[in-house]
């Protein structure tokens, strides 16, 4: 296995000298020759598939390698606090989304999310608000004002989560108070939509690809700050007047106290992998949005991120 | 359908689907010939072993495993009169007679041969009936999940072994059970201690695990040995003049499996002695009934095989186990994130397929590898018990720590271990705890939702014809249930009072 | 007969029990068992948080019908218990099950937990002397604790079947057991 390693090292960085061009690139050295990123999720889960296809990409620009270590259970606190209690020398990250936020502050974990580092983040799922297409709604603003005149029904995929939050926080700003109504993941909300006990869903686009593709479900709006690129005719919620942007993010995490050797390695090597044509493929297609957040921003991103959860969390009682 | 049969070509040739079935098969066959190991407590201690694997992999194992016992069971019911499983109660009957006429070999091959048809036939319900209900479930609203929910609980009423009461009790222990982890609607955590394990809940197979099989081992602790297999058999399948004759009798087996199968609360072991007295009702020589007749074997043996694979549907279509084996199947499915209902067949067409296909290549090969397994059956009923245990219960450690790798794990598993030998000597029956466990959320979540829609108004329940359907379904399940445990009942009084 | 597990649906024999000379202690017991969840369970509602995202039925509102539910239960099961034992003083002759060898083995409550015993012992071990001495201890205790002769055969079967078992988990499956202090 070393050997092929070092075979496939010495392979492409041959292959870099003799194409001599500007954009070939040569692995960036790293203190560690085997690097394990830690997920929370199943072999096969979202974050899991996340490291994985960037398990294939990272060491044409960082030369390690790089293994997923799945450690399940509790909702990521398991994984969490394996990553708490490892080294800070950069051998080991943490794929981190926001169920790592959600699960530090909803349950007494022994690690919380503030015990470890945030790294640097790669990506933002997009957030949409859907409908079915032969349903009354056309609009965001359809949906707001049959809300206004009698009883809204809207449905969030999973209870305490991001899409949960959003449409509360859609509630507020917008002065209804429709039913919000928690279901067991996006599937499942989906079909709710679909037949019409649900005037709207708040959801991923994968989880509704297939319904897309058939014409069965209409886009009304995206919780992203900016129009999506696979759908620029879906404006933002924020066009729509409703100053709410989410940030479903996608990162990496270490343990504290990471060395800024490490830090900086990473800082310079993630803008490329995310430059990179063929992952640029890979993640497109998964609606993935490309959203590169150095080292000194990210951390107080994702201390933002904890603040506003939390607050919000406590403001509904769900935190006493 | 060319979609379907592009999956399935894909599934023979490009994975190794086929061992999957072969060794699910084989590992039934093996767990059901043990007397205590019962086709439900194979197929848990296979659990923790599919978890690695790929969803449709792991499904079709299962459903193998469930193949095989059925199968499995009928071995040391005829050779020593001790059924492996429940539902091959029945088979003692005119097995074991068989066997004391030196007719041992004759009766296994009945056995085999009238295996693969309930197989095949069942197999043919499930392909044809699974998919058409399961569209009905897309029109499926929160009102109609709580109404199924419901018509799922009341199985209970019809196994409540003689005590109503104690069978409710433990459902309510089960829904207990299912609060435990995040609340459905809101989010809070309910009966965590804080601990972020319990954050998704108990999971279910944990308790099905410790329920059926701790429990099982350690109510036979101190037992003595199986033992008394000693002479040598070897399988005889029917000739072509016996199978002919076997027709009727495998044929009120098809039709009762399927029925037992669909209902709720059904199961192989109802459908087997339903089956037996039918079979004898109908036959042309009834009287060789108890005496070593071969459609004795040949009804009870169609009739659980049949309900293996009919078992399924409820399952596959709506959720719904109707008996302890598809209990731990649906376990298996929650596993790998796969819920059934509609979306089963759009999103995991391979796994349905492949499931179809696995069930298949097990009927056939069931054949030659119940002759083939026979002699390792036998070896294995002849081990000594005081090493099975061991080796049992080493696997079931061993294999709910690849779980997630957390020996938090392994005290749930012992702990509901323990419940479930409480249980059991305080005579409380425990497919209700499991059906309260595996249905509570939904129960729970859905009504909720519903009242959520409705701004409270609980009439929304009225106003949606499948849940309107499926509650009174429930209720007339309940009082026929009913009826026939009090008459149960009073016959027995009556038996006791004459004795 | 009988069925060998008490599992299955109904009793497919349509055998009502017939061991009434002895199920009124118990059933006296598995009442105030019942009581007691459904008062411990009761207790824990309260921790419970209130909140605004829930409906009106609330976290709490299915766990405090089911708790009232199950303790109602237990106050039928322990009172039927007592009149059933009052009434059952008079001594039954008790109904002969027909084949006897067919019964349902039924180890004794201390016999049951010290077999449970073995298992909680390796939860609490594995961690310290590693997977394989574990399992091998495991497989050889509860060998001698059924009563099998304390010979090297025994021996030899708990450490060949530790080896097993470590080769198809960890060798063959690659699932990490738990590794102790020495292995």
């Amino acid at each position: 296995m070393r050997h092929l390693a070092i075979a496939t090292a010495v392979a492409t960085s041959l292959s870099a000298w003799s194409a001599s061009g500007a954009a070939a690139q040569t692995p960036v050295d790293y203190p560690h020759k085997v690097v394990t990123l830690v997920t929370h999720s199943s072999p096969g889960g979202g974050s899991d598939v996340f490291l994985r296809e960037m398990a294939k990409h990272l060491p044409k620009y960082i030369k390690a390698t790089f293994i997923i270590e799945n450690v399940q259970g509790g909702s990521g606190a398991r994984a969490i606090s394996r990553l708490a209690t490892a080294p800070a020398d950069g051998s080991v990250f943490y794929a981190t989304t926001p169920t790592y936020i959600y699960t530090s502050l909803l349950s007494k974990t022994q690690h919380g999310y503030k015990d470890v580092e945030p790294l640097v983040n790669f990506f933002t799922d997009s957030e949409v608000i859907y409908t079915r297409v032969d349903g009354p709604y056309k609009t965001l603003k359809d949906v707001i004002d049959k809300a206004q005149s009698s009883r809204g029904r809207w449905g969030a995929a999973n209870p305490a989560s991001l899409e949960r939050q959003a449409a509360e926080q859609l509630k507020k700003a917008a002065g209804v108070s429709p039913a919000v109504v928690s279901h067991e993941g996006g599937g499942d909300l989906m079909i709710n939509v679909l037949n019409g006990t649900l005037d709207i869903g708040i959801g991923e686009i994968p989880e509704l690809r297939p319904q897309l593709e058939a014409g069965k479900i209409r886009l009304l709006a995206t919780f992203d700050a900016k129009r999506m690129e696979a759908f620029p005719n879906v404006p933002t919620v924020k066009e729509s007047g409703y100053a709410i942007a989410l940030d479903k993010f996608r990162g990496l995490a270490g343990p504290k106290g990471l060395p800024p050797a490490i830090t900086r390695i990473w800082d310079e090597a993630v803008p490329k992998v995310l430059a990179d044509p063929e992952y640029q493929k890979v993640y497109r297609t998964e609606s993935l949005v490309a959203n590169f957040i150095p080292h000194d921003q990210y951390q107080g991103f994702v201390q933002n991120f904890g603040t506003v959860t939390e607050a919000f969390l406590r403001e509904n009682g769900v935190l006493k | 359908m060319m979609h379907s049969l592009g999956i399935a070509f894909d599934l023979l040739f490009g994975s190794p689907i086929i061992l999957f079935s072969i060794a699910g098969l084989i590992w039934g066959i093996i767990g059901g010939s043990l007397p205590g190991i019962s086709a439900s407590i194979t197929m848990a201690l296979l659990l923790p072993f599919t978890y690695g694997m790929a969803p449709v992999q792991a499904i079709v194992m299962l459903a193998c495993t469930y193949i095989g016992a059925e199968y499995g069971g009928s071995i040391p019911a005829i050779l020593i009169r001790t059924p492996g499983t429940n539902s091959a109660a029945a088979t003692v009957i005119d097995g074991y007679e068989m066997k004391k006429q030196g007719r041992a070999g004759e009766a296994l091959g009945i056995s085999l041969w009238s295996g693969v048809i309930g197989s095949l036939f069942g197999l043919v319900m499930l392909v044809a009936l699974t998919e058409p209900l399961s569209w009905v479930a897309l029109a499926f609203k929160p009102t109609s999940y709580f109404a199924l929910g419901i018509l799922g609980l009341s199985v209970i009423a019809s196994m409540t072994n003689g005590s109503l009461l104690k069978g409710l009790a433990a459902a309510v222990v089960g829904l207990m059970i299912s609060t435990i982890g995040t609340d459905p609607i809101s989010g809070v955590t309910r009966f965590t201690f804080g601990s972020p394990e319990l954050l998704g809940g108990v999971e279910p197979v944990l308790i099905m695990i410790g329920i059926f099989a701790v429990s099982e081992l350690m109510m036979q602790s101190g037992s003595r040995d199986i033992g008394g297999l000693r002479e040598q058999v070897k399988v005889r399948l029917p000739s072509l003049n016996m199978m002919n004759r076997l027709k009727r009798s495998q044929f009120i087996g098809c039709l009762l499996g399927t029925f037992e199968g669909l209902t709720p609360g059904g199961g192989g072991s109802i459908a087997a002695f339903l089956s037996y007295n039918e079979a004898r009702r109908w036959s042309k020589e009834p009287e060789k009934f108890g005496k070593g007749s071969e459609e004795g074997v040949a009804a009870p043996e169609t009739a659980n095989n049949t309900v293996a694979s009919t078992a399924l549907i409820p399952l596959l279509s709506f959720g719904i186990p109707s008996s302890n084996s598809t209990a731990v199947l649906l376990g298996g499915l929650l596993i790998h994130g796969l819920l059934p209902g509609p979306r089963l067949f759009e999103q995991n067409a391979d796994v349905v397929v492949g499931l179809y296909l696995g069930s298949f290549i097990a009927t056939l090969a069931q054949i030659v590898v119940g002759i083939l397994l026979l002699p390792v059956c036998v070896w294995l009923v002849n081990r000594p018990r005081a090493y099975l245990a061991g080796f049992i219960l080493a696997l079931i450690l061993s294999g709910i720590y690849t779980l997630n790798t957390s020996l938090a794990d392994l005290g749930i598993a012992l702990g509901m271990g323990l419940v479930g030998y409480l249980m059991r000597r305080a005579g409380y029956p425990f497919l209700p705890l499991i059906l309260g466990v595996v249905l509570g959320h939904m129960v729970e979540s859905s009504y909720r939702r519903s009242l959520l829609l409705s701004g409270g108004d609980h009439s929304i329940f009225l106003e949606d014809p499948i849940a309107v359907g499926l509650l009174l379904a429930s209720a007339v399940f309940v009082t026929l249930s009913l009826v026939r445990e009090f008459r149960d009942a009073r016959n027995a009084k009556l038996k006791d009072a004459h004795a | 007969m009988t069925p060998r597990f008490s599992d299955n649906l109904r009793n497919p024999s349509g055998k009502t029990s017939s061991m009434t000379d002895r199920t009124a202690p118990k059933d006296l017991a598995g009442g105030l068992a019942v009581l007691a969840i459904a008062i411990l369970y009761y207790l824990f509602i309260g921790d419970i948080a209130e909140s605004s995202l829930a409906d009106d039925v609330g976290a709490g509102g299915l766990p405090r019908i089911l708790a009232f539910v199950l303790a109602g239960f237990g106050v039928v099961l322990v009172a039927r218990a007592i009149i059933e034992g009052a009434l059952a003083r008079a001594p039954k002759p008790i109904v002969a099950t027909a084949p006897s060898r067919d019964d349902d083995p039924i180890a004794p409550l201390p016999r049951a937990l010290g077999f449970l015993g073995f298992g909680a012992a390796y939860v609490v071990l594995v961690p310290i002397i590693g997977y394989l001495p574990a399992i091998a201890l495991l497989i050889g205790a509860i060998a001698l604790f059924e009563g099998a002769a304390a010979n090297w055969k025994t021996a030899l079967i708990a450490a060949g079947g530790a080896v097993g078992y470590w080769a198809i988990f960890v060798k063959l499956l690659g699932v990490r057991q738990p590794s102790g202090w020495f292995f």
